[in-house]
């Protein structure tokens, strides 16, 4: 299968190093205290995620993060069945683009709902997913109706 | 046709293998040597070459630099093509652009890679932090949110998925060149009941990694012709786009670069799409094809399903598309996979797909993919269109 050959991690779920591509310690605090904060362009008010080492709309530096609700809407879906790094113990793995009502995008476990059960349109809300002991990494839960 | 049009006046490609145990460089000097063959020219006529970045050996900033010793090559102009399975016949564009700027008159464009026997990517960037933690680590996870999505918007028969499978599936069976293990018949069964990998995404939807190699000669009209070379094909449109619309949040993910090039090539060659003799579409997965039917308007936005089940998409019928079974069938050989429905677009052209011939040899329409982004389409788009 493509890109099965990942490097590190054998065994276990890697934890993410921060600050690797752009600097990312206000996601990670946000994180530790249960909040999920994203980058937000203030001369556009747009946030953009993944971060960026500069504004996507402006192409200039000033930006800086805000906390979000964490509520958004499922707008694509899948369950991931394939072995691979960090997956051990996962599977099947419920994967979705979610839509923030901040109007961004962001990649997420759904972890209520069992896999076959979620579906675009479903209205979520932000959820915690341990990595490890210390780490939480932010992902969703299914609003019930 | 002018003597200063750009033309592709020969090609190579070599069998696609798993595993070979063999380098980029290998393929390359295989594909290469068999270029020279297959046009009858020294290697010295050569002073321009474009190399892809391959799996197997991007660790190695100077791969490039490195294949011009491989090969005995001085070239006076080099390109090294990082944008994936679009750098093929985006390094036919690059070539035809160096030569019209006179920095060179015969280049060679170069794909080779093994990443079945070496993988030496990291993409690194922010994938650690944003999307490995959530379980997506490769293409068809994304894949699978994408076509989850256009199931939503626009309906999905997987019945058309397994017919893009199956009939590509019959073309590798006359094709030496594909993955042996691969040349097998399918069946609509055999597709619903390949397994999930990310649903809705089965694994016959899925290329496989291999390794290969292909090469293409470009140069102008004149210079083919003095040359003494007998065969050749003008590339007549190009039009590339990376990371289209990648500056919209909340850009609709079905929507892919092809909608924007389709215009763009179309109307550059005067062609319309009842005007394509046979179709190359990059074929990573089967959905990718599908879309690409609707992009270029044989079939409208959203219909593709419909249209798959009710077009004979093989060599003999109304649209051959991916004559040689295309990556799915034939094997994806790492990032040369561009060249590889580059070069059976070209052979068509040329009259030498033997049992898969199709009839209409004046146009082909080639395209290229490359880069799965966070959570949207595909991120670099290619087509050229290829004359008599």
């Amino acid at each position: 299968m493509p890109e099965s050959k990942m490097p590190e991690s054998k065994n276990q779920r890697r934890v993410p190093k921060a600050n690797r591509f752009v600097e990312t310690e206000a996601f990670w605090q946000g994180a530790g205290q249960g909040e999920l904060w994203l980058q937000y362009c203030p001369d556009s008010k747009q946030f953009q995620h993944y971060p960026r080492p500069v504004s996507i709309q402006t192409g200039r530096r000033n930006l800086e993060w805000r906390k979000v609700s964490g509520r958004g809407v499922i707008y694509a879906c899948t369950i991931v069945r394939v072995p691979g790094p960090g997956l051990e113990g996962r599977l099947p793995l419920s994967v979705a683009t979610v839509e923030l009502d901040e109007g961004v995008r962001i990649l997420g476990n759904i972890l209520n709902t069992a896999p076959d059960n979620v579906a675009i349109g479903q209205r979520v809300e932000l959820a915690w997913d341990a990595i490890d002991g210390e780490t939480s990494y932010p992902a969703f839960n299914v609003v019930e109706a | 046709m002018s003597k200063d049009s750009i033309v592709i006046a020969g090609y190579s490609e070599t069998p696609v293998a798993f595993k070979s145990g063999r380098s980029a460089y290998d393929f390359a000097g295989e594909a290469f040597a068999g270029l020279l063959a297959a046009t009858g020219l020294e290697k010295a006529i050569v002073d321009g070459l474009s190399v892809t970045v391959p799996l197997s050996e991007c660790a190695n900033p100077f791969f490039a630099v490195y294949m011009t010793e491989a090969l005995g090559l001085s070239p006076s102009w080099l390109n090294y093509g990082g944008i994936g399975g679009c750098s093929a016949t985006g390094g036919v564009a690059r070539a035809a652009a160096a030569i019209r700027d006179g920095q060179a008159e015969v280049a060679v464009v170069l794909s080779a890679d093994a990443p079945s026997t070496n993988w030496a990517a990291n993409y690194g960037a922010w994938r650690g932090e944003f999307q490995d933690p959530v379980g997506i680590m490769g293409p068809p996870a994304a894949f699978g949110l994408l076509m989850s999505r256009y199931e939503h918007q626009y309906g999905l028969n997987y019945e058309a998925l397994a017919k893009i499978a199956i009939t590509q599936r019959e073309g590798a069976l006359l094709n030496d060149n594909a993955y042996a293990k691969l040349q097998k018949p399918l069946s609509v069964d055999d597709y619903m009941n390949s397994r999930m990998i990310a649903d809705p995404l089965r694994l016959l939807d899925c290329v496989m990694f291999c390794d290969g190699g292909n090469a293409f000669l470009v140069t102008t009209e004149g210079r083919a012709k003095e040359l003494g070379l007998q065969k050749m094909v003008r590339a007549t449109a190009y039009a590339e786009v990376t990371n289209f619309k990648g500056d919209e949040a909340t850009a609709d993910i079905t929507e892919t670069g092809f909608s924007q090039l389709a215009p763009k090539v179309f109307g550059k060659s005067g062609l319309t799409p009842g005007d394509i003799g046979s179709f190359h579409p990059y074929d990573d997965f089967t959905i990718a094809v599908m879309m690409q039917l609707e992009d270029f308007g044989f079939c409208p936005k959203g219909r593709g399903s419909d249209y798959v089940l009710a077009t004979d998409l093989s060599h003999k019928g109304e649209l051959p598309v991916n004559t040689g079974g295309g990556q799915l069938s034939a094997g994806q050989p790492g990032l040369a996979s561009g060249g590889l429905n580059l070069a059976e677009a070209v052979r068509q052209m040329f009259g030498e797909a033997g049992a898969r011939q199709v009839a209409n040899t004046g146009t082909a329409l080639v395209t290229g993919i490359g880069v799965i982004p966070y959570a949207r389409n595909w991120g670099a788009s290619a087509a050229m269109i290829l004359e008599a």
